[in-house]
């Protein structure tokens, strides 16, 4: 297994708020590695790291051995597609509008060519409904390709995040809390498609808060408290440690007294 | 008042503000990518008919041919040169301003409006002629007489300006709807923040919107001097304010309304100066030194009855 990701003392300040601190994270390819901590321990900060939206203060982040560039739409191209904590989707535009917009970086369209409607805007356009309609029936929406995205459904709302990101084509995905809102059985069909994104070949970098999912799914889980990483390890052994136990609910009594 | 009449004003009307929704479209679709108004646009449509101007005069051959075989010429050389000054001001006067407080591209947009009207006024001369243009210059006129529809006269230049307007309006609505960069300019609209993170380059995508735009604009300047004969370095000041208001009134950020709106001002301006006349009530209030009157009033009364536009949406999805 080769290294996809590789962040190496990523560190990101706000003023004199140091919110991520000298974070290591690799993620190998075909991995699930989750992410966990307390609210505002930083892991979505550090997602936005990952995505150029920030430029950390220190500390340097490569995917598949060459640096992030700083920009998003460069980092989309380089192959990191993310979903959002709160859901953004292109509301006012059809389901199937807004997994050919996550097609952008794979797609080439000659001004001149759409003008005159030429071969290449016919192939291009083509290429990107067929993706975008095999993308929609494989996280379950075949049937609503013509909605308009607000009338989805909240757990449909969060499968169409992940078609549009899928539709980049990356090589790796980072959900930031893929099941938050969703009721146990909404949640285990998202598992099922994170499982599934893994078999496509997509490593998959997690931000999640329901404990089952991230004992199910992940090959490696990392804690983040205060802005540093506490932990990382195997699922099991990341649930039994004490100090992960005290972050999340305190240090026991007789300890604080 | 007769029934011809009656058409003759709505024709009339249909023409101006088919030419007002051209220029409102520019004004529709930078608003809705960045929410700042391009108080410059006038200038930028203004610019187009002097470009056009320019060639005719200068370069001999195209006066030697029929003006609607030199009129292609006419209007690329418009488009070009309104499509360059819109793509530097937003290059240099308002990308450099991006994320300041909302005053401040409003404030470097009245500066560019003064700067291009005095480049044009001052630098810009006439074959024979070393003076700047002070005053109105006289535009190429089609020499064929008005067509007489059942008894509607409707100018060559008049019947040019609804093509050239439906063809625009067809065109842009197909190219935001059914190419990728148009999806990728109504991302941006939606939220630039995400569509950033889709791999879009929304410097790029704004740089077309202005471009658009002006295309439009300049368009619209080459069939306004057609029509009135005249162009001046200052007309862009008021017609630019139609447009504005055509774009708020069809709904800020909407490009078909956008449209509908100038449709709606042009008949307005249109009635007003026709039509009062005969309603002895509002005599005094008619003719064509009113229209402007009635067009703001109209303006204002949208705004306060449908602050969000005949056509726009309440704002309910930008989070």
């Amino acid at each position: 297994m080769s290294t996809l990701l590789r962040a190496d003392g990523v560190t990101m300040r706000f003023g004199g708020l140091t919110a991520v601190d000298r974070v290591d994270l690799t993620v190998d390819s075909g991995e699930i590695v989750g992410l966990i901590g307390p609210n505002g321990a930083g892991k979505t900060t550090f997602f936005n790291c990952l995505t150029g939206l920030y430029v950390p203060t220190e500390g340097e982040v490569r995917f598949r051995g060459a640096l992030l560039p700083p920009r998003p739409a460069k980092v989309t191209r380089a192959g990191i597609a993310r979903t959002f904590q709160n859901i953004r989707l292109f509301a006012g535009m059809t389901v199937l509008e807004n997994v050919m917009v996550g097609r952008h970086t794979r797609t080439r369209e000659g001004l001149l060519s759409a003008i005159g409607r030429g071969p290449r805007y016919r192939r291009t356009e083509r290429e990107s409904r067929t993706v975008g309609r095999e993308l929609l029936e494989f996280v379950g929406l075949g049937g609503h390709a013509r909605e308009t995205a607000r009338n989805l459904s909240y757990g449909g709302q969060r499968r169409l995040e992940i078609a549009r990101a899928l539709a980049s084509d990356p090589g790796l995905l980072l959900l930031d809390e893929p099941t938050a809102g969703m009721n146990p059985q909404e949640t285990r069909e998202t598992e099922q498609l994170v499982c599934a994104i893994r078999d496509r070949g997509v490593a998959v970098l997690v931000i999640e808060h329901d404990m089952r999912f991230i004992m199910n799914l992940c090959d490696r889980v990392a804690v983040l408290v205060q802005g540093s990483k506490l932990v990382e390890g195997a699922p099991a052994d990341v649930q039994a440690d004490p100090r992960v136990v005290e972050a999340y609910l305190g240090a026991p009594q007789e300890e604080t007294a | 008042m007769t029934a011809t009449e009656l058409t003759q004003l709505l024709a009339d009307g249909l023409i101006l503000g088919s030419m007002y929704g051209l220029i409102a479209v520019g004004y529709t679709m930078v608003y809705g990518i960045l929410q700042i108004i391009n108080f410059a646009h006038g200038e930028i449509y203004m610019l187009g008919g002097f470009g056009a101007l320019f060639v005719y005069a200068w370069v001999p051959g195209l006066r030697a041919i029929p003006l609607w075989a030199a009129l292609p010429v006419l209007l690329v050389v418009a488009v070009a040169v309104s499509v360059a000054a819109a793509t530097g001001a937003e290059r240099f006067a308002y990308r450099p301003l991006r994320g300041a407080p909302r005053l401040a591209p409003l404030i470097s947009a009245i500066g560019l409006s003064l700067f291009l009207q005095q480049v044009v006024f001052n630098f810009f001369t006439l074959p024979g002629s070393s003076m700047g243009v002070t005053a109105p210059v006289p535009f190429p006129q089609f020499e064929t007489a008005p067509l007489d529809l059942a008894g509607v006269q409707v100018s060559v230049a008049g019947l040019l300006t609804l093509a050239l307007a439906a063809f625009g309006m067809v065109a842009l609505t197909w190219f935001v709807r059914r190419t990728r960069t148009g999806r990728a300019m109504q991302a941006t609209a939606q939220d630039p923040a995400t569509a950033r993170l889709m791999g879009i380059d929304t410097d790029r995508i704004i740089v077309i919107a202005f471009a658009i735009g002006a295309a439009l604009a300049a368009v619209a300047c080459v069939t306004q001097g057609l029509r009135l004969g005249t162009v001046s370095y200052n007309m862009g000041f008021i017609t630019g304010l139609k447009g504005f208001t055509a774009a708020v009134l069809g709904g800020i950020g909407n490009i078909q309304g956008a449209m509908a709106g100038g449709v709606v001002l042009g008949l307005a301006e249109s009635l007003a100066s026709g039509a009062l006349p005969h309603i002895d009530a509002l005599a005094m209030f008619s003719g064509s030194v009113w229209k402007d009157v009635w067009a703001f009033v109209i303006l204002i009364v949208v705004l306060l009855i449908r602050p969000q536009g005949l056509f726009g949406e309440r704002v309910a999805d930008r989070a």
